[in-house]
């Protein structure tokens, strides 16, 4: 009994102690729970387990690792407790198996007794940590003059890549020796990779891992080393030279830009105006004498004194003047004084516009033609008008340069169209006067002053002469001196104007001369000055024209009776570049009574259209033509012998 | 005594307690975790796709044998004959769907045996062939590695298949051969050229059922997850 209870009481003291494990630090005591710290597999075929023991509690203590397959209650214990090491369990390819998992547990256990960790479940394929890459060499390459690593490696030899067994990827990190950043790199399932943007003499380190595709990063291999080679020195030698050029080139366009410092200023600041008053002194206003200053400024003819309207600028109809005999032209020669034709009431000066062309009665698309007609006309011996010569030599300049072009066209009107407003502008001409030969222009200007002692003949004569171009620039000088002269009394009455118009008639074709050979016009004795209004051009291109009774020259101009022939319309052109005149026989002349004594700006259009029924008689052409075919132009010359003075 | 007995056991029970608390315990199966607290039991699909996996691998391997053994061993004309001779493969006698209309009508339950069968019909063989080419003289060892492999992974195949029928279709372990173990053991030491052609004729049979079990597999993996879009 004695002994039973002594064992029970052995037993409860026991007990006691057991479940007091901490209530005396020297004691012995069981073991501390041991733990399972890791386990890992390198290439998916073995695996090892490592644990951490727990206190030992003072006693010699004792691992054993004991594992369980899923589903199975078979306990096995570990193969291996040396292979891997101090408390490790390391499990070979016979007891590895990718298809279960395993249940591990670790027991620790002295005289005491043992105690037993947590059990841990293992799935070998996601414990799997490779060994790290191995043979991984680094070397430089060049690639066009720079330099870049290349970094090989092999896998770890374990590692059963090669079947498919494991998927490894890679990773490798470079940086510069003495730094502390890592320049990482992935590079994938290669075994090879570059790295560019090396500094120039520096030294490198390079490391590489692997890692499969469920798994753990592998350790980093040992460094390996490179040193990249100088290239600093060349990279350096192409800024130099950059900057040398660059230097190079700012000093020659500082030195461009100091030579031609005062246009580029000009260029670039313009120089503003200054008010210029023209007959202003500025010397005389700083001297202080105010009298003399403003009475420069006075303009003789400002305001203009007599009527001017403006719409005389425009051509509103022309002076057709139809001479009879040659006494009547010597008669009417003496008054050559006058010079250029009258205006009508127009003044000259040297801004006057370029109101011709805005005329209505004038179609601009037809001006060419119209201005071959109106010379043809002029041809015939019509007194034109003061605005008729300025026309007239527009024209006649016009048909110079009609006499240039090859062909009538209508796209040829065009051109001389454009010329006109020029023609008709004095300024642009009057600038042109000075290139022109000046002893023409001298002899314009005589002319011009002096016109009584001047024969219109000699004046042909002269004109006649030489080349086209003298006689272009006389006739271009001498209509623009005439033009710009700022003393209407200068200007002839009709009757000379009618010598001045045949003699630009005459310069007129002879100047044309080369081109169309000069014909014979056979004139009408027609006696008075009409004027003739240039009214449409109709469908065959024919210029129509009314003859406009002249109120303030002849009364009964309206009255008279044109009984010959009128060669106021043209009819064509022929091949030889030949205007045909239509010799019209005009039979109603009275109508054009109640049309003169309207206004002769606007109005005479509506009332003269009963001119336009002149019979055409194509036939009295003929002799024209043949005129015309001897010579190529109509030559007023010939119809017209001028006396000489 | 007996209650002496009884306390002592009592005691023992007692202290080890908590490792009954630990293993009555089911712990979390958490996915991707390399750590020490894994899933109880690898999932069917997991363990389905390991299996392929492993049989695609089986069949690579021996179809880089097989060229191999072509090339170091055997010429053109006698290519042709064996062609001609018409070996026949040791696995014909197997009861395997060969049409595609078979396979269509097939259940899971039979594909899986049928791999099975396969596995285990091979395991032989593929061991003896290793014997008789390491008496080839001038085998190169990157076909000897090859084979042995081969034959290794292939039993690692069988246990997976096992495991994989366990788990799919709830039975229990299956005898682990089949195959009629004693047709390869009794030739005493073949003609070089006899052994050479039998060889071959084995890698390559070998290889063609490889690949059928690699089919199955994979057929079997389709249905799993779309059963109607499977050829």
């Amino acid at each position: 009994m004695m002994k039973k209870f002594g064992e029970v009481i052995l037993l409860l003291l026991l007990l006691l102690l057991f479940f007091v494990p901490h209530a005396e630090g020297t004691r012995y005591s069981l073991p501390g729970k041991p733990a399972l710290t890791r386990c890992r597999s390198p290439e998916k075929e073995t695996f090892t387990c490592w644990w951490e023991p727990g206190s030992d509690g003072g006693l010699p203590t004792t691992y054993a690792l004991y594992y369980r397959k899923e589903n199975s209650e078979t306990v096995y214990e570990c193969p291996d407790y040396h292979t891997a090491g101090k408390n490790s369990c390391f499990f070979n390819k016979n007891d590895t198996s990718i298809w279960v998992n395993y249940n591990i547990t670790v027991v620790a256990s002295n005289a005491l007794g043992s105690t037993f960790s947590d059990p841990v479940d293992i799935d070998v394929v996601y414990i799997v940590k490779p060994n790290p890459p191995e043979k991984v060499a680094v070397t430089v390459m060049e690639d066009k003059g720079w330099p870049f690593l290349r970094v090989s490696w092999e896998p770890p030899h374990k590692a059963d890549t090669r079947s498919g067994w494991i998927t490894l990827i890679y990773e490798l990190r470079v940086k510069l020796d003495g730094e502390n950043e890592w320049e990482m790199h992935l590079a994938g399932q290669q075994k090879m990779f570059n790295i560019f943007s090396l500094r120039s003499g520096g030294r490198y380190l390079v490391q590489v891992r692997c890692k499969p595709d469920h798994g753990f990063w592998s350790e980093w291999s040992s460094a390996s080393h490179i040193k990249v080679p100088d290239y600093f020195h060349r990279e350096r030698s192409v800024w130099i030279l950059i900057t040398v050029f660059f230097a190079f080139i700012f000093l020659i366009v500082s030195w461009c830009i100091h030579i031609n410092s005062h246009s580029l200023k000009h260029c670039i600041l313009p120089p503003v105006p200054g008010p210029k008053i023209r007959g202003f002194d500025k010397q005389l206003l700083k001297n202080g004498k105010s009298e003399d200053i403003f009475s420069a400024l006075v303009v003789s003819d400002f305001p203009p004194t007599s009527s001017s309207n403006y719409e005389d600028l425009l051509v509103e109809y022309l002076e057709v003047y139809i001479p009879e005999e040659q006494e009547l032209i010597l008669e009417e020669s003496k008054d050559l004084h006058d010079g250029c034709l009258k205006p009508k009431g127009s003044t000259f000066d040297s801004d006057s516009g370029r109101g011709s062309c805005d005329s209505h009665t004038l179609l601009m698309d037809k001006c060419g033609e119209a201005k071959d007609d109106e010379q043809q006309t002029d041809q015939d011996g019509s007194q034109t008008g003061s605005e008729a010569q300025r026309q007239q030599a527009a024209w006649e300049q016009e048909a110079l340069t009609y006499a240039h072009e090859d062909m009538i066209s209508p796209d040829m009107s065009s051109g001389r169209v454009k010329t006109w407003p020029s023609v008709f502008s004095p300024l642009p001409q009057y600038s042109l006067s000075p290139l022109s030969q000046p002893s023409s222009l001298e002899t314009a200007k005589q002319h011009c002053l002096s016109d009584s002692l001047f024969p219109p003949a000699s004046l042909s004569s002269y004109l006649t002469q030489p080349g086209q171009s003298t006689k272009e620039a006389l006739r271009s000088s001498y209509s623009d001196f005439c033009s710009s002269n700022k003393q209407p009394h200068l200007l002839h009455p009709q009757p000379d104007a009618r010598h001045h118009l045949q003699a630009h008639s005459d310069v007129n074709i002879s100047s044309i001369g080369h081109k169309e050979a000069p014909a014979g016009l056979q004139l009408p004795t027609v006696q008075s000055t009409e004027y003739v209004e240039v009214h449409t051009v109709n469908e065959d291109d024919m210029v129509l024209l009314h003859p406009v009774p002249s109120g303030h020259s002849h009364g009964k101009g309206c009255l008279q009776m044109h009984q010959g022939e009128d060669y106021s319309k043209v009819n064509g052109v022929d091949k030889n570049n030949v205007l045909l005149l239509q010799r019209d026989v005009i039979e109603e002349q009275v109508d054009m009574c109640p049309c003169e004594n309207q206004d002769m700006n606007g109005a005479t259009e509506s009332c003269c259209t009963s001119a336009q029924k002149s019979i055409p008689c194509i036939h009295t052409t003929l002799p024209v033509q043949e005129e015309k075919a001897v010579n190529g132009y109509v030559d007023t010359a010939t119809m017209f012998p001028l006396p000489i003075h | 005594m007996h209650t002496m007995a009884v306390i002592q056991r009592s005691v023992w029970a007692l202290l080890l307690w908590p490792s009954l608390l630990t293993v009555s315990m089911p712990l979390d199966c958490k996915e991707e975790q390399g750590s020490l607290s894994g899933c109880t039991s690898i999932s069917q699909e997991k363990l389905l796709d390991r299996v392929i996996h492993h049989a695609e691998l089986i069949y690579r391997v021996s179809e880089e044998s097989c060229s191999l053994f072509e090339e170091m061993f055997l010429p053109l004309p006698l290519r042709l004959q064996i062609s001609q001779a018409g070996y026949t493969c040791i696995t014909k006698a197997l009861p395997l769907p060969s049409s595609k209309s078979e396979i269509q009508q097939i259940s899971d339950k039979w594909l899986l045996h049928s791999v099975l069968m396969l596995v285990q019909s091979w395991i032989q063989p593929l061991v003896y062939l290793q014997t008789t080419m390491d008496r080839y003289d001038h085998a190169p060892d990157m076909l000897l590695n090859k084979t042995k492999w081969v034959s290794d992974k292939l039993i690692s195949l069988e246990q997976g298949v096992v495991v994989l029928i366990k788990k799919m279709l709830d039975e229990g372990t299956l005898a682990t051969t089949y195959s009629e173990q004693g047709l390869y053991q009794s030739d005493v030491q073949p003609e070089m050229l006899e052994s050479v052609m039998r060889d071959y004729t084995l890698l390559s049979c070998f290889k063609k059922d490889a690949h059928k079990m690699e089919t199955f597999l994979k057929l079997l993996k389709c249905r799993q997850t779309d059963k109607y879009n499977c050829p």
